[in-house]
């Protein structure tokens, strides 16, 4: 099955260099992109990740004793392409700040404390309907350290493999009326305010579900449809 | 009759907190696929990461894709998918060390059809807020997509073998010899 690979809206897509983000302008080209014609190489992907990684597990909230600390959430993802298609057997890695804002890596200070319970990380494969669900705790706000007053709104991180190379996507999930959101200088960078409001989750109301989780759920599209007979 | 269509999700950059145990071990040696050696020519494939003042990158994240020795690619839009190594996944991933330096070692790729012998390379960083991606080659050869770039960068996507087997390719994100990237 052949993938086409289309150009995207680049009012969909965030800017490259972006005010009050220190790092961007030492760290993205200068000099203009090159086009090319996509060929079978960008056009084929590693289509067997999980071969070469290891999963980890889909509950990342811990139990009873070893719960984490925050609101239990539960998070529904679908994962389609341009043609709505689900993108079954895709590798998902997750990765986010515990319920006070902490992520469990060397770059991060101590202006919050660790969860002992709570790493924050899920690697899974969505299933033939293109789904995986996960439960976790909601990540806290935190300060950037740019001193100016940027926090992050809560977020969850996502990097996911498509059919091919160009489908490849990093990308971050947000939670719907989290006042940072409407400053977030990551999430306002892409132009399109419709586009800005996909990247953010739908909340369910709650159904007296048992496991006492919020639920959240989200939809994430990878480039690329089916090609057509006459494309193939 | 039109079909549906939906718009891909924005990326964003991959922050300051991608989780080092994404970068398993191991999962920058292509050669070895659950303890299975891949057929070819072993190679090696270092290089720095700068960005624009020349610092180097500190556990910047790269990740390759490339064809098998026989020039397949293991996908199954590739006519010839099913003669591929099946002990050749051609996908890898390395963090930069506080050199800025990463490495992979790997089988030497076979020429795909209407290809040179060359390598796919992605970049993600803080800072990065989209994918970068570029493309390796083993030297100066007819190929469309070195061809696609201005004659006087093609060098810069062209590795410096330091011996034989080992190669070097530096990515230079901005300034001074930056690396071509392509506009996907």
């Amino acid at each position: 099955m052949k993938t086409v690979i289309e150009p995207r809206d680049e009012r969909t897509q965030p800017a490259r260099i972006v005010p009050g983000y220190p790092q961007t302008p030492w760290r993205n080209p200068a000099q203009p992109l090159v086009k090319r014609g996509p060929t079978l190489s960008e056009l084929t992907g590693p289509v067997a990740v999980a071969k070469r990684v290891r999963l980890l597990g889909g509950d990342i909230a811990g139990h009873g004793a070893r719960q984490a600390i925050g609101q239990l959430i539960h998070l529904r993802v679908r994962v389609l392409d341009e043609d709505a298609a689900p993108v079954g057997g895709a590798v998902v890695e997750m990765w986010q700040a515990n319920g006070a804002g902490r992520y469990i890596h060397p770059n991060d200070d101590d202006h919050a404390p660790a969860d002992p319970n709570f790493y924050g990380a899920a690697r899974l494969v969505t299933g033939e309907n293109g789904m995986f669900e996960l439960r976790t705790v909601k990540p806290g706000a935190y300060p950037v350290p740019t001193g100016d007053g940027w926090w992050r709104p809560p977020h969850v991180h996502f990097s996911l493999f498509g059919k091919v190379w160009l489908s490849r996507l990093v990308t971050q999930m947000y939670f719907p009326g989290e006042p940072l959101n409407a400053q977030d200088r990551i999430l306002n960078a892409v132009p399109d305010a419709a586009a800005r409001e996909r990247l953010v989750a739908r909340y369910l109301p709650p159904t007296g579900d048992p496991h006492n989780a919020l639920v959240f759920e989200h939809q994430i599209v990878l480039r690329g449809r089916t090609a057509t007979p006459e494309q193939s | 009759m039109k079909r549906s269509t939906l718009i891909p999700t924005g990326e964003a950059t991959i922050g300051p907190f991608f989780p080092p145990r994404y970068v398993d071990a191991g999962a920058n040696d292509l050669t070895l696929l659950e303890g299975r050696r891949a057929k070819g020519e072993t190679i090696e494939i270092h290089g720095r990461v700068l960005q624009e003042d020349g610092t180097p990158l500190e556990n910047l994240v790269v990740e390759i894709w490339q064809a098998d020795a026989l020039g397949i690619f293991r996908h199954p839009a590739d006519p010839r998918c099913a003669q591929a190594d099946p002990d050749f996944l051609g996908w890898g991933r390395a963090a930069t060390d506080a050199n800025g330096s990463y490495l992979f070692r790997t089988i030497r790729p076979g020429a795909p059809e209407g290809r040179a012998p060359h390598i796919n390379f992605m970049v993600m960083f803080s800072g990065l807020m989209r994918i970068l991606k570029t493309t390796m080659f083993f030297g100066q050869s007819a190929d469309p997509v070195l061809g696609a770039v201005p004659l006087s960068r093609q060098e810069l996507l062209i590795s410096k073998q330091e011996k034989p087997g080992l190669y070097r390719f530096d990515i230079r994100l901005r300034g001074e010899n930056e690396t071509p990237f392509f506009d996907d």
